[in-house]
Order: structure tokens, then C-alpha cells, then sequence
């Protein structure tokens, strides 16, 4: 049987998550910002040799498959692309909190970060094919964090799946989000939000976070960066990369067609550039958790 | 015993006792199951378009992409078995094909990848006589090359036979 969370626990268990690296929490904080730019990004990882090591090596490593050596950091970072550099210095950092095995969703170790990539993936496409006037690494950047707060809440989740999976129904309107709450008090976007506050997370990640299955509450001012992961997130589910129970146990917000104008066959070709990207990223960034 | 597993967008077919044929975590995606009595061959496609037109370079990559290259696909690997290369005489089952909650007509990609593979296997004269389409949730299927038994899981239902 599970057991309500009450709102002072909640706060023990994100206290408990240790800190993002100090690199990894400014990269989030810059590459946020509308007026930032590549020089940024280099400044930063120049300053983290952990970080320079590492991304000189993901670009060298055989899923890029270039013919020579890129030595130098500053077209290492212009070569991967700024969403990539997040993605190592937030998957470095909190690897732990992503290669978790879901056990309150029967979801084995790992797969919560290949959703997460895959979301991130997704949404960054989404963004790129509908030419939505928002940042498509940031909605990457988005993606990547939208479900940290399933790491938080799943072992208190434990042994809830037969009873979750129950729980979800059309006739009653019930999504797995409803679910959660019923079962423990709160739902992953709410642990997701605390934790982002306790990172202190740029706004509009915080609000992805929150958000991602809602977007319609989301501040207008994010809402369309909110509706590319939620529509990131489901396409990541359709693929066949959720994260056990809960997967295409979510309502498509269909008002997402005011914010994102995609078709039939613009969806295809954004699920066929999700898996190619997915099988190049997956290979090279997916060690990062691994040896944490 | 022996597995053969399938990841989205490949095919493949097995005569082996004692093997399985089996693909992770269907969402959207249909699995296309092929039964050959005559010869006990099992053949599956894990297929996650219905129409390979958007990409050409990539339904020659992995034909078992999309609905209108991986049953072709399917039919000429299975005839290396000795299997009717048109599909005569085989069991076909269909399972997987399911759409979020709530979803537009853009999103039931896993409706219309059901269609499409419906409307080539009715090209070739065949048709499904056990399917498994549709609702709301991630399917995991097994299929055992001695017995031609489909098993289907995911989480928090029990097992289920197609």
C-alpha cells in the first residue's frame, strides 16, 4: 500500500538530491537566456576541465564519425551544438537521478534518462519542423529535465502499478498524473517543481517541469516552449520509450494546435529524425550516466 | 533457448524450436505477426509508419519501418523458409497501435498505422484473424516458434494470449 507524501517529506526527499555541478547549473541558467550565445557556453566549459575532457571526447567517439581529431574545444562545442554540451554537464551531474531504476513504475534502470533524451529529442524537432518561433535547444534542454521528478516520487510509489494502471481510465477522465496524486499525495510534475526550485532552475524550465502535462496552465509567456515537450514527451511514448506503467496513459492536450502547427506528415518525418538522432546521441551521451 | 529481438523498424523470422521472436514496448508502433503452418515459421515486423513515401532513404534501410515496405519485406524473407512468397496459407495476427489519451487525428498515428497495414495485407488477399489494437498503453510481445504462441505483457495487467 502506498502512503501520502505530506508536503514536509516532500522537501527531505528534494533536499536530499545533491546539487547540479556548478557548470551544469550555469549552462542552464545561460543557455536560458534569449541573448546568449555560442561564446557563452565555451567561456564556461573552458572553465571546467572535467567538462572540456568530456565533451572532446563524445565528439571523438565513433558515433560522429569524423575522420579527424577535433582538438580544440571551441569547434568541439560548435561541431556538438550547445543542447549537446547541456545534455553531458546535466547528465554528468545528475546521472544518478536518471539512470534510476523506476521500480514504482516498473521501469528499469536507464530508462528514464533514453525517455528523457528521446522527449528532448522530440520536442527539439517538433520546434525545428513547425517553425515555432521558440528556442529549439532550449526546448531540448526542456525535454531533458521534463521527468526528473519521477526519480524523486517512485519508491514511494512502490507496488502501486496494478492499482494505477486501474485507476487511469477515459470514462472517468483520469490520467496517470491523477493517479499519482490519489496514490500519494502528489503527482512527478510537483516533485519535479520543488526540485527544480531547490536547483533553482531558470523560470521556464521550472515551468516545463510543471507543466508538461498541462500545458494550457502554463505562463503565456512559456506556454509554447511548455507545449513542444508536452508534445516531445507524448511522441517519446508513441515511439515505445516511456518509462514502464504510465506510458500513453496521458491526455494530448489538443490546444496545442494554437501554439504548434504540425500535420499527419510532418508528425512522420518527426519520428523518423527522432529515431536517427536518438541512435546517434543514445551511443555517446548515454555512458555519462553510467559511470556515475 | 534462443531470442530474437526486434527493435522499431526491423524484421525477422524464425523455424527454430525452442526460440522466441519478440519486440520491447510497442506505443504507437504495429506489431505484424505471420504464422506458416506448413513450414512452422513465425515471422514478425515492427512497424512504426504506415507509409514510407515521407522517407525513402530510410525504407531502404529498414524496410520494416513503415506498412508498405516491411510486409513485402517480411513475405520474401519468410519464402527463404520455404513460405508462400504472396502469404498463402499463413495466420496473420496484428497487436500493438496504441494512441495517448484524448488524442487528434494528427496523433493516431497508431490508428493509422493499423489501417495501412489492413489495406496491403487485403492487397495480398490476406487478412488478421486475431488483433490486438489500440487503447491506451505500451505492449511488450513474445511469440514462441514450437507452439506459434503469441504472449503479450505490459505493465500492471497479467499476461495475455493472442
Amino acid at each position: 500500500m502506498t502512503q501520502h507524501i505530506s508536503q514536509e517529506e516532500l522537501q527531505k526527499i528534494v533536499k536530499s538530491v545533491p546539487m547540479l555541478s556548478p557548470s551544469a547549473s550555469q549552462l542552464l541558467q545561460i543557455t536560458s537566456r534569449a541573448d546568449h550565445d555560442l561564446s557563452d557556453v565555451v567561456a564556461l566549459v573552458k572553465n571546467d576541465a572535467n567538462l572540456t575532457a568530456r565533451v572532446l571526447k563524445i565528439v571523438n567517439s565513433a558515433a560522429f564519425g569524423l575522420v579527424n581529431t577535433i582538438t580544440s574545444i571551441d569547434r568541439g562545442i560548435s561541431y556538438l551544438g550547445e543542447r549537446i554540451i547541456v545534455g553531458i554537464a546535466v547528465g554528468d551531474s545528475a546521472g544518478k537521478l536518471f539512470e534510476k531504476e523506476l521500480s514504482g513504475y516498473e521501469s528499469a534502470g536507464g530508462d528514464l534518462w533514453k525517455h528523457d533524451l528521446r522527449t528532448a529529442i522530440a520536442a527539439r524537432e517538433v520546434v525545428k519542423q513547425s517553425g515555432a518561433d521558440i528556442s529549439s535547444e532550449l526546448a531540448f534542454t526542456a525535454g531533458l529535465l521534463h521527468d526528473i521528478g519521477k526519480s524523486l516520487i517512485s519508491d514511494y510509489l512502490q507496488g502501486s502499478v496494478i492499482e494505477a494502471v486501474e485507476m487511469v481510465s477515459t470514462e472517468n477522465d483520469l490520467d496517470y498524473l491523477d493517479a499519482e496524486e490519489k496514490l500519494i499525495g502528489f503527482d512527478h510534475t510537483r516533485a519535479g517543481y520543488e526540485l527544480a526550485k531547490s536547483w533553482q532552475l531558470p523560470d521556464e524550465l521550472a515551468e516545463v517541469i510543471l507543466y508538461h502535462h498541462e500545458p494550457a496552465k502554463a505562463k503565456e509567456e512559456y506556454r509554447a516552449l511548455v507545449y513542444a515537450v508536452h508534445l516531445g514527451d507524448n511522441i517519446a511514448m508513441m515511439g515505445g520509450y516511456g518509462t514502464g506503467s504510465d506510458s500513453m496513459r496521458y491526455k494530448l492536450d489538443q490546444q496545442y494546435t494554437d501554439y504548434i502547427k504540425i500535420g499527419p506528415k510532418t508528425l512522420a518525418t518527426i519520428m523518423v529524425n527522432v529515431d536517427t538522432e536518438f541512435e546517434k546521441l543514445e551511443s555517446s551521451l548515454t555512458k555519462s550516466g553510467e559511470k556515475n | 533457448m534462443g531470442q530474437i529481438v526486434l527493435g522499431v523498424g526491423d524484421y525477422g523470422a524464425s523455424n527454430t524450436p525452442g526460440e522466441d521472436v519478440k519486440t520491447f514496448a510497442l506505443g504507437s508502433c504495429v506489431s505484424v505477426i505471420f504464422l506458416d503452418p506448413k513450414t512452422r515459421t513465425v515471422g514478425m515486423a515492427h512497424v512504426a509508419l504506415p507509409d514510407s513515401t515521407i522517407n525513402k532513404a530510410k525504407a531502404t534501410e529498414k524496410p520494416g519501418y513503415f506498412a508498405d515496405t516491411a510486409i513485402p519485406a517480411l513475405l520474401t524473407l519468410m519464402s527463404k523458409s520455404g513460405c508462400d512468397k504472396r502469404g498463402k496459407g499463413m495466420v496473420v495476427k496484428l497487436c500493438g497501435g496504441a494512441n495517448v489519451m484524448d488524442t487528434n487525428d494528427t496523433f493516431q498515428i497508431g490508428k493509422r498505422n493499423a489501417l495501412a497495414i489492413k489495406k496491403i495485407l487485403w492487397s495480398y488477399g490476406m487478412g488478421a484473424v486475431a488483433e490486438d489494437l489500440g487503447k491506451n498503453y505500451s505492449r511488450t510481445v513474445s511469440i514462441s516458434v514450437s507452439a506459434g504462441q503469441i504472449t503479450l505483457s505490459s505493465p500492471g495487467k497479467p499476461n495475455w494470449q493472442l
